[in-house]
């Protein structure tokens, strides 16, 4: 019975880490009511990179990019929704990139997506500090940027991780049995 | 010519072993080598360990024996963490990108090094002259350490520390007033959990020698009691009493736990800051009690809520490439901030359980929701977690935590018949030892205790030793 158990998890197991997904920040769709920054660092230098000037606050911003994360990859559940330290950005972004929040949105063993915002304005209008930056693209200006960057893996790579962890498994099982009895 | 040359091995790699005995507490944490992007350095005792397994590797070879690793549960324990590891650190490398190759591999290195030690010394010491001079030099490194940790503290003696990155360059400093004795641990953390380990020796120490050398022991563990206390580390001192009662129930002195708990009383109501530490983790932390630092005016209050680093904001007090704390030893912080203590040592005690609930720990958290069977890899999680399980989970995943836990049960079954067998060095031994393993786990609950080089090397050799005085007596 263990053993049946141990092949059917095994084998989802496979499916969901070989499925396919997203493999480039534009296979993500741009922000309602927002401007593309041309700003050096937001396009091509770092790859998978996509940055916004909008009107949507991180309420909008991230639910959008959850739902459309889960259509690009067609699982029948969310990826899993991670709440990083703002500074946590100039690591998985780039180097001093602009923050107000940084949100991880991952299928655990596949690949990531961060969210970058940079909310330097309220919802209502009003700045968050005195002499808050000018946002401006595309001849306007905007009270938030937000930062996309598609974290990917090749699929060689997750197969090889699977067979790691299901050897690594039957091996726990099989020596912590031994070390139990002995 | 053979067996002249396994000799000589032999010899060598029990001379360097015991020297590691003394070598590891004693010598400061001076770096060697510094490595881009950490402030943990290459330390010549890195090296030393190294020379050490090489020597014990090249003895092994000659000997063909490999009996540790092919027919030892301990040792094939061993080896799966050690694959995990290899296999988390390519996932973090190749799915997850959360891991610089060069720090993953250096910290996975740090730890097979210092496990290695486990099979290095339950090798080694294969006589009991040879398992009663390890404890001599032990006894004796201690009574340095205690010597410098009181020297440090009341005679200003100079002190290498690695609990922050300027400290880390191996600057000699002072003690500051209310830092803590650290002796030649370099972090009082440190300190404080090999003095509660030894401390739960002693006590075994003391039942296990004779009439004579009872009243040595008692001056010994009174030094460690007190320098243990001046390290004001409130996990390892909980952590020590644990050990002591665990101790004295594998020995089956169960009588004198009232005693302990006498002393325990006594330690807790002497005026110290291990005292005001406590007293504080109830009021501050616990009850929210305690005067706050209000602000100098609205202004202030409303920016320390946008105290985000990587603001363009003048107010904003950190950069985001500095460690996410300061040190709180020496008199309120500049940047303190509205909420937080005045009192230096209650500010200390809110911050470090602050440091912990919201930043490390959490951290630790993320890092096993996206790995859970993997973890995101040895280094993922920066220099500290202060709670070794939770990083383990959040580094090598249930995996890895499963595979090392199954190395202690391994160890931990071996000993515990230990203190069942006739031989009363063997039985006080295995006691002790099994206490120090508990005391380990109870204080892994709050520092990295398996991380912390001087201290894992010196769990690892014991546990080496006592599986060594179990085979003697097989």
């Amino acid at each position: 019975m263990m053993k049946k158990i141990f092949i059917i998890f095994s084998g989802l197991l496979l499916v969901y880490m070989i499925w396919p997904g997203p493999s480039k920040i534009s296979d993500f769709k741009p922000l309602p009511s927002s401007a593309k920054s041309t700003l050096e660092g937001d396009t091509i230098q770092i790859p998978n990179v996509a940055a916004y000037f909008s009107d949507n606050f991180r309420n909008f911003v991230v639910p959008f990019y959850l739902k459309n994360y889960q259509q690009n990859t067609y699982l029948p559940f969310p990826p899993l929704r991670l709440n990083h330290p703002p500074e946590y950005s100039w690591e998985v972004i780039k180097k001093h990139t602009e923050t107000t929040y940084l949100e991880e949105l991952v299928y655990p063993l596949r690949d990531s997506l961060y969210v970058n915002g940079y909310e330097i304005f309220r919802p209502d209008g009003t700045p968050i500090f005195y002499s808050v930056p000018k946002l401006e693209e595309a001849g306007k200006e905007w009270p938030t940027k937000h930062t996309l960057r598609l974290y990917t893996s090749n699929i060689l790579a997750r197969i090889i991780v699977w067979a790691g962890i299901i050897i690594s498994m039957k091996m726990i099982f099989r020596l912590g049995g031994r070390i139990v009895k002995e | 010519m053979k067996l002249k040359i396994l000799n000589i091995l032999e010899k060598t790699s029990f001379i360097l072993t015991l020297f590691l005995f003394a070598f590891i507490p004693l010598y400061p944490k001076f770096p060697l080598l510094n490595i881009a992007g950490t402030y943990v350095a290459v330390r010549l005792e890195d090296l030393l360990i190294a020379v050490v397994i090489v020597f014990w590797v090249i003895g092994r070879y000659i000997r063909k024996d490999w009996d540790f690793f092919t027919k030892d549960n301990t040792g094939k324990a061993f080896l799966l963490f050690f694959l995990i590891g290899i296999l988390s650190l390519l996932s973090a490398i190749l799915l997850t990108s959360t891991v610089q190759l060069h720090l993953g591999v250096l910290h996975f290195f740090r730890r097979v090094e210092l496990m290695l030690l486990l099979p290095v010394v339950a090798t080694v010491f294969t006589t009991k002259k040879r398992l009663t001079s390890a404890l001599i030099i032990l006894c004796l490194t201690l009574f340095v350490v205690n010597i410098y940790g009181i020297g440090q503290q009341y005679l200003d003696w100079p002190l290498i520390s690695t609990t922050n990155s300027e400290f880390a360059k191996g600057l000699i400093l002072k003690l500051t007033p209310d830092a803590r004795v650290n002796s030649s641990f370099a972090g009082h953390y440190d300190l404080a959990v090999f003095l509660a380990s030894v401390i739960v020796f002693l006590t075994i120490l003391f039942f296990m020698l004779k009439k004579r050398w009872k009243i040595l022991i008692i001056i010994l563990g009174s030094l460690s009691l007190f320098v243990l206390v001046l390290t004001a580390a409130r996990v390892s001192f909980v952590a020590a009493f644990v050990g002591v009662i665990s101790a004295l129930i594998f020995a089956k002195k169960k009588k004198y736990l009232l005693l302990i708990f006498i002393i325990l009383g006594l330690v807790l109501v002497y005026p110290s800051q291990l005292r005001d530490r406590f007293v504080s983790t109830i009021t501050i932390n616990l009850f929210n009690l305690g005067q706050r630092y209000e602000g100098r005016n609205l202004n202030q209050q409303l920016e320390s809520k946008l105290n985000i680093p990587t603001l363009p904001y003048k107010m904003a007090s950190r950069s985001a490439l500095a460690a996410p704390f300061a040190s709180a030893s020496a008199g309120v912080p500049v940047d303190i901030t509205p909420g937080e203590p005045i009192d230096v040592i209650e500010l200390a005690v809110y911050r470090s359980y602050q440091i912990r609930f919201n930043i490390e720990w959490p951290r630790a958290y993320r890092a096993f929701l996206k790995n859970p069977f993997l973890g995101t890899g040895y280094s993922s999680l920066g220099i500290a977690t202060d709670n070794d399980h939770l990083r383990s989970l959040g580094e090598v995943g249930i995996l890895g935590t499963l595979a090392f836990f199954l190395i202690l049960l391994s160890v931990w079954k071996k000993i515990y018949r230990g203190i069942n067998n006739e031989d009363r060095v063997v039985r006080y031994f295995s006691a002790g030892t099994l206490s120090v393993i508990i005391l380990f786990l109870v204080n892994g609950l709050f520092i990295d205790v398996f991380e912390a080089s001087k201290v894992a090397s010196f769990f690892w050799m014991v546990l080496g030793l006592n599986l060594a005085a179990l085979k003697l007596k097989e």
